[in-house]
């Protein structure tokens, strides 16, 4: 009986500690019900929180190549440097913190202290820091210190071409030249990475919400230029513009048979490496191409070869030039060295530099007069045949189209189209004018002049870059053939330093501008000197533009000042890269 | 007696027993046989995770390796095109050494 109820009583006891049990995990069952499946979402995305990291894959930027002679180098690429930066709230010894960073960095303790002392989490102690540096300040282990890997531009070849290609800014956005005009080419897309991480933010592989896209790095460009032409052009520039005492000016060679520019100089230049530094912003610009100016005579055998072309003069036309022509209330004349009244050819108009040949001309389009007829007709050859007034699509930045005056409506009409026969009261840039002459004399082809050789993908494909055909006929191939006679005259007849050799064909034009004056009218004493010439064998090879801004030297701008460095340039092409010869 | 003893030799003569071998696990043989086959799956589980995760950190020691060696790659690039750079080359003693062959007379035409 006594065991019995013992029994009774175990098992009773058996029941509670079940009940007990069960009614424990019915509790855990419920609660991590309501956490687990309730809460869902919330305690989801407080864990993801923390786990959960989101990175940006930087891209590298394209790099721009450019010829040296046969090869193809990186004229600008890209070069990791560390952003050293502080999270005041962490750093503990601020003395042995701001020690540290001296040793390593140098710099001024004040800047250091007051940094680490300032209110934020991410001060900027400094940039451009090596990785020799970084990993040497790393090996202290300072609490808040970090660093943070940016990718910049270097430039192996210093101040090469430099407003040709621009710069980058801090953003990462390419400014002025080719990294503005082909800053979509060169930005590659930023990868992402998001992923479950550990403490150390290493991403764990087994996360089924991993996202991994690879960063795509931009194109490389090639460059059409040559650096050996280009440095050489340089230099020649700067030499020719402290003869001239001249502050400014430009050079541009251009491919004759296809637009391609060899190279672009401009002086006075600066450092894209420290674009920082540069406190006159003009500095960026690529005169060539932004700066648009009055061309002064080099415009002449452009008029001459619209003439021949609508067929109103022969090459060997003749008229009698009275050295001043009256044109309603204004005179054209002629500079002092005209040769006085008397009969004259194309050829003379071209070497002498008549203005009043120029006009003469322009009357020719106008069947004899100068009229509505004749300003048309020029102003369609300006417009439509030599592209004046228009930007020629370079791949280069803040293009200037330049200016072209209406030929119906406007004041003065003739004497300003007079003036436009001898580039006055019209406005164009060295690249225009270079763009123009090459469509003169290579048989009348305008093709687009351009920097892209070709772009180079990521998969190390090639594109070639197809330059466009802007004028299928801006003169006949027969009155482009005259033209080249005429100019290989000017030359022969102008005093070089460097005689020319016959086995060459050499031909060019000074220009020698008037200043339009911001009151009104033309400055008296400033001048711009311009010379664009060829330097070829049977066919121009390489047509040369020269700009040089208000020399102080005597004499003519074009001839004292513009001729010689074309003389220059044109003979450091023939000496150097293969210019053919005349057979 | 002797017929008592008769009776019970009579009962006694099988002496194979049949029973009934109806044997079930209990509700807390079954639990416990339930968690720990619960357990067994987590383990598995788990190393399975700690295994792949654990090639998460090949993965990223091998990228910060591919990192530096595109950085080194780079940074010698670099260095290749500024030791090949025209100023640099135009500079050097070989260069220096050259004779010009530029004409040193000066004609007018």
């Amino acid at each position: 009986m006594k065991s019995s109820s013992i029994t009774s009583v175990s098992v009773k006891r058996v029941h509670i500690w079940y009940a007990l049990i069960v009614f424990v995990f019915a509790i855990f069952v419920v609660r991590l019900f309501y956490l687990q499946i309730i809460q869902h979402d919330h305690y989801k995305t407080a864990a993801q929180s923390d786990q959960y990291k989101e990175y940006e894959i930087a891209a590298s930027r394209g790099i721009i190549k450019a010829h040296d002679g046969d090869r193809t180098i990186p004229i600008v690429l890209n070069h990791q440097l560390f952003t050293i930066y502080a999270d005041p709230q962490l750093v503990k010894d601020k003395k042995k913190t701001a020690d540290a960073l001296i040793k390593v960095l140098g710099g001024d303790r004040k800047k250091y202290e007051n940094a680490i002392a300032a209110q934020g989490r991410y001060q900027v102690l400094a940039k451009k820091v090596t990785q020799e540096q970084r990993d040497t300040l790393l090996k202290y282990k300072l609490a808040g210190i970090g660093a943070q890997a940016q990718e910049y531009r270097t430039y192996p070849q210093g101040t090469l071409a430099a407003q040709l290609l621009g710069f980058v800014d801090d953003a990462g956005v390419g400014k002025y030249g080719i990294e503005q005009s082909l800053n979509k080419q060169l930005t590659g897309t930023p990868g992402e990475l998001k992923a479950v991480t550990d403490i150390n933010g290493v991403p764990l592989a087994a996360s089924e919400d991993n996202v991994r896209k690879p960063a795509k790095s931009g194109n490389d460009v090639v460059l059409t230029i040559d650096i050996g032409m280009q440095k050489q052009v340089e230099q020649l520039l700067q030499q020719g513009l402290q003869t001239a005492k001249s502050s400014s000016g430009s050079v541009v060679v251009l491919d004759a048979k296809t637009g391609a520019v060899k190279a672009m100089a401009n002086y006075p230049t600066y450092d894209p490496a420290n674009y920082a530094q540069v406190t006159d912003a003009n500095l960026f610009n690529n005169m060539a191409i932004t700066e648009a100016l009055e061309v002064g005579s080099v415009m002449k055998p452009l008029t001459a070869a619209a003439a021949l072309d609508l067929g109103v003069v022969k090459p060997n036309s003749t008229y009698y030039d009275q050295s001043k022509i009256k044109v309603d209330d204004a005179v054209v004349s002629n500079i002092e060295e005209d040769g006085g009244p008397g009969t004259k050819n194309i050829a003379d108009i071209l070497n002498l530099s008549l203005n009043t040949g120029a006009t003469w001309l322009l009357m020719q389009m106008g069947s004899g007069e100068l009229n509505r007829q004749g300003r048309q007709a020029w102003h369609d050859y300006m417009s439509n045949h030599y592209l004046f007034g228009k930007p020629t699509g370079i791949e280069q930045g803040y293009e200037n189209p330049g200016t072209v005056p209406s030929p119906t409506s406007g004041y003065g009409l003739n004497i300003t189209y007079a003036n436009t026969s001898f580039g006055q009261a019209m406005t164009a840039t060295t690249l225009q004018m270079a763009g123009a002459y090459a469509a003169m004399l290579n048989g009348g082809t305008y093709n687009q002049p351009h920097l892209l050789e070709s772009t180079i993908k990521n998969d190390g494909s090639v594109a070639k870059n197809k330059p466009k055909i802007l004028v299928q006929r801006a003169v006949k191939p027969e009155v482009s053939k005259e033209m080249q006679p005429l100019l290989e005259y000017v030359v022969a007849k102008h005093h070089f330093k460097r005689k020319f050799s016959d086995a060459y064909s050499v031909g060019g034009k000074t220009g020698t501008a008037q200043i339009a004056n911001p009151a009104g009218g033309y400055l008296e004493h400033d001048f711009n000197g311009t010379y664009i010439g060829f330097v070829g064998g049977n066919t121009p090879e390489y047509v040369i533009a020269v700009r040089v801004d208000r020399p102080k030297i005597a004499g003519y701008a074009g001839s004292q000042a513009a001729q010689p460095i074309f003389g220059d340039v044109a003979h450091m092409l023939i000496d150097n890269f293969n210019v053919p010869t005349k057979g | 007696m002797a017929m008592s003893r008769q009776r019970f030799a009579v009962r006694n003569q099988n002496s194979v027993s049949f029973r009934s071998t109806d044997r079930r696990l209990g509700p807390i043989t079954n639990t416990v046989a339930l968690i720990i086959l619960a357990c067994l799956l987590g383990l598995l589980y788990l190393t399975q995770v700690t295994k792949t995760n654990a090639f998460g950190y090949s993965i990223e020691s091998l990228e910060r390796q591919q990192t530096q060696l595109k950085t080194e790659h780079d940074n010698l690039e670099v260095a290749s095109a500024r030791l090949q750079s025209l100023d640099r080359v135009q500079n050097s003693e070989p260069a220096k050494n050259l004779v010009s062959v530029a004409p040193a007379s000066v004609v007018q035409n």
